[in-house]
């Protein structure tokens, strides 16, 4: 089965997620963190997941590689990648090696990623070592190709320890560890938030351009309305462990069609345009509280809120092509 | 009014005498902001910027220059005087996650500096700290009742920076040193903050030093204020935030304007959109030309050979051959 989906047709997703749900364990009970997610994401694509702390993207990521934490738990649902299998039934030892073969993950705070105590060079040889590479002196050398391409002197960095490097180099070194088994999904979970500007602008341009080289899929998972409408193909909003809104970043962005996701476009300080367009988005984010209500997770802090809303979840439909949308407001045309 | 003349620190980093060696944080920096003003410095990391903060929050002393509020000189003043002229600057961090500390409660946080201004205020004590930590959280807009009894841990990213600057307010300062204030909380968030700081500016008079690498957020704190770019310890270009955004005239600027991601859908790509590839080289300060020459796309011979000065009246820029480029994004529609 697994020959027949790697070489299977473009329209295969990369990764097919269903019915996702994980929860977090507290002295309160379990408190679901994301709840019953359905996503496909296209293959050779950017897709962009946005969402602010809390939203439950960070966990939703950490269960497509199967790695959510304590007190997480994912309770059910399916994570079914082409060529491994389902992430969440397959044994501990495949998940393993899966995880920096076929996904690779870039950490939020690359800083927080690397061993202190190791030189990075040392760290690839430990990568190597631990997934069976045989040819080590090779692997090294495509480090240093990675490095390389990444614009930086692999030489330097391979022979340094992590506090050596500035925080945009230690973010490139993370994205070198994530393609050096050549992992063709590549997730970024936060991986620009901590650079200023024009590290930032660089490390996207770097992405940008592995990604097309490489065919890869990318994720990137931020809060950034900005990063996710310059990069991503496709838009993926979360709010309170849901999936809000999907759709093409294009046509998201100029019609947005949940209230969320409007407010969240119209908070972005922006540099062009007239000043006062920039509304903030008014409450606070999605908290313990909001988990455990029964209706729509946005009802607090939502401007055109309809009774209903306080008690009824709205499930995520599909409203035209390509869209989906969680919103009564939008979905109801009675 | 505070006023900041020729400003210059240099660090000297540790070893023996010949391998110490000398880092210029602050070249030359002139300012001044007015009562209710609000200047922007805007650079990446490494320029200086903070640096320039911790001296006028007086916590570090400049090698050079004096820093003067409404006429007194912040370094050279006798302690005892100093002390009430360190209040009326404050300083808000960066890291909303690490200003707090996380074993007190906002009670805790807040009411630590007013015990010792209460000393000197009539009446009793600890009605006026409750009136006063009411007073400023309502000022930051949070609710007193529901986040005094609170641990940070307990709060949002955006309501924990709103604490710090409550903190902030508590001593009634004049000048508020804003660190990248608003870099560490989610973009929706970021907007409320931007606007309270704005606020505190126009209803308090507060004069506000806003340091960030981000441009928008200058763009919205700044409205009627400057702009100063600086880069390795030297201003390269200073205006009004308005005029400096919408014609850059330094390649530097210019970088940072290109730096902001484009909204698709929203916004078009300004047609002269370049990114930087290289990175800021600290070792490369010896060159006589100008500093940011061995990183600039349009450098000439002229610029390795030559510092370029700070020319113009309102709108200041330091380079050779300054041209005006449409690098940042225009509004769709």
């Amino acid at each position: 089965m697994s020959a027949e989906l790697m070489h299977g047709k473009s329209a295969e997703p990369a990764v097919r997620v269903r019915g996702l749900n994980v929860v977090y364990a507290t002295s309160q009970g379990d408190l679901p963190a994301v709840r019953d997610v359905d996503l496909d994401i296209e293959a050779e694509k950017i897709t962009g997941i946005i969402g602010e702390s809390g939203s439950g993207k960070s966990t939703l990521v950490m269960a497509l590689l199967n790695s959510v934490g304590k007190p997480g738990k994912i309770v059910s649902g399916s994570v079914m990648v082409p060529g491994v299998g389902d992430m969440l039934s397959i044994d501990r030892e495949r998940q393993r090696r899966a995880r920096g073969k076929e996904l690779g993950l870039v950490f939020q705070a690359a800083q927080n990623s690397l061993n202190p105590l190791r030189r990075i060079g040392h760290q690839v040889l430990d990568l190597g070592r631990s997934h069976e590479v045989r040819d080590l002196r090779d692997l090294l050398r495509k480090a240093s190709d990675l490095l390389t391409r990444l614009g930086m002197d692999a030489d330097r960095v391979l022979t340094s320890y992590q506090h050596e490097l500035s925080g945009g180099m230690r973010q490139r070194v993370g994205i070198m560890f994530a393609l050096i088994l050549d992992a063709k999904i590549v997730i970024l979970d936060e991986a620009t938030t901590a650079l200023d500007m024009l590290s930032q602008a660089s490390v996207l341009e770097i992405v940008r351009e592995l990604h097309k080289e490489r065919g890869l899929t990318t994720i990137l998972v931020t809060h950034d309305m900005g990063v996710v409408a310059d990069m991503a193909d496709r838009v993926v909003v979360m709010y309170g462990g849901e999936i809000v809104e999907e759709g093409p970043s294009g046509s998201v962005l100029s019609h947005p069609a949940h209230p969320y996701t409007q407010g969240l476009i119209r908070a972005i300080p922006r540099i062009s345009g007239a000043i006062d367009r920039a509304v903030p988005l008014p409450g606070a984010p999605a908290d313990l509280k909001t988990y455990l209500e029964p209706g729509c997770p946005f009802y607090q802090r939502c401007a055109a809120a309809m009774p209903k809303c306080q008690a009824n979840r709205p499930t995520s439909l599909t409203v035209s092509a390509d869209r989906k949308v969680a919103c009564f407001k939008v979905t109801d045309h009675d | 009014m505070i006023e900041v003349e020729h400003l210059q620190k240099v660090y000297t980093t540790k070893g023996n005498l010949l391998t110490r060696s000398q880092v210029h944080a602050v070249r030359d920096v002139s300012f001044r902001i007015p009562d209710g003003g609000a200047i922007s410095f805007i650079g990446e990391s490494g320029c200086g910027k903070t640096t320039v903060g911790r001296i006028l929050a007086g916590l570090e002393t400049p090698s050079a220059g004096v820093v003067r509020l409404d006429g007194a000189d912040i370094h050279q003043t006798p302690t005892r005087e100093r002390r009430d002229l360190r209040r009326k600057i404050q300083l808000i961090h960066q890291d909303p996650y690490q200003a707090l500390n996380p074993a007190h409660s906002i009670e805790q946080a807040l009411s630590a500096p007013l015990q010792i201004m209460a000393k000197q205020k009539s009446g009793s004590p600890r009605a006026w700290i409750r009136e006063r930590m009411d007073e400023v959280l309502t000022m930051v807009g949070l609710e007193p009742a529901s986040v005094l009894y609170k641990h940070p841990h307990m709060l949002s990213g955006g309501q924990r920076q709103r604490i710090v600057i409550a903190r902030a307010l508590t001593v009634e300062p004049t000048v508020l040193v804003a660190d990248e204030a608003v870099s560490m909380i989610d973009v929706s968030l970021r907007l409320g903050v931007l606007h309270l700081l704005r606020d505190l500016r126009e209803k308090l008079r507060i004069s506000l030093l806003f340091i960030t690498h981000d441009v928008a957020a200058a763009r919205y704190l700044g409205q009627g204020g400057q702009i100063s770019v600086i880069y390795k310890g030297l201003i390269m270009e200073q205006g009004l935030t308005e005029v400096v955004i919408a014609h850059p005239r330094h390649p530097y600027t210019q970088a940072l304007l290109s730096a902001v991601p484009v909204l698709k859908g929203l916004e078009t790509m300004g047609a002269d959109r370049f990114i930087l590839a290289k990175e800021m080289n600290a070792q490369s300060d010896a060159q006589a030309g100008c500093l940011f020459a061995d990183r600039c796309p349009f450098a000439q011979a002229r610029c390795f050979t030559e510092a370029p000065a700070l020319i113009g009246e309102d709108h200041q820029y330091a380079c050779h051959f300054p041209e005006v480029r449409q690098v940042a994004a225009v509004a769709a529609e």
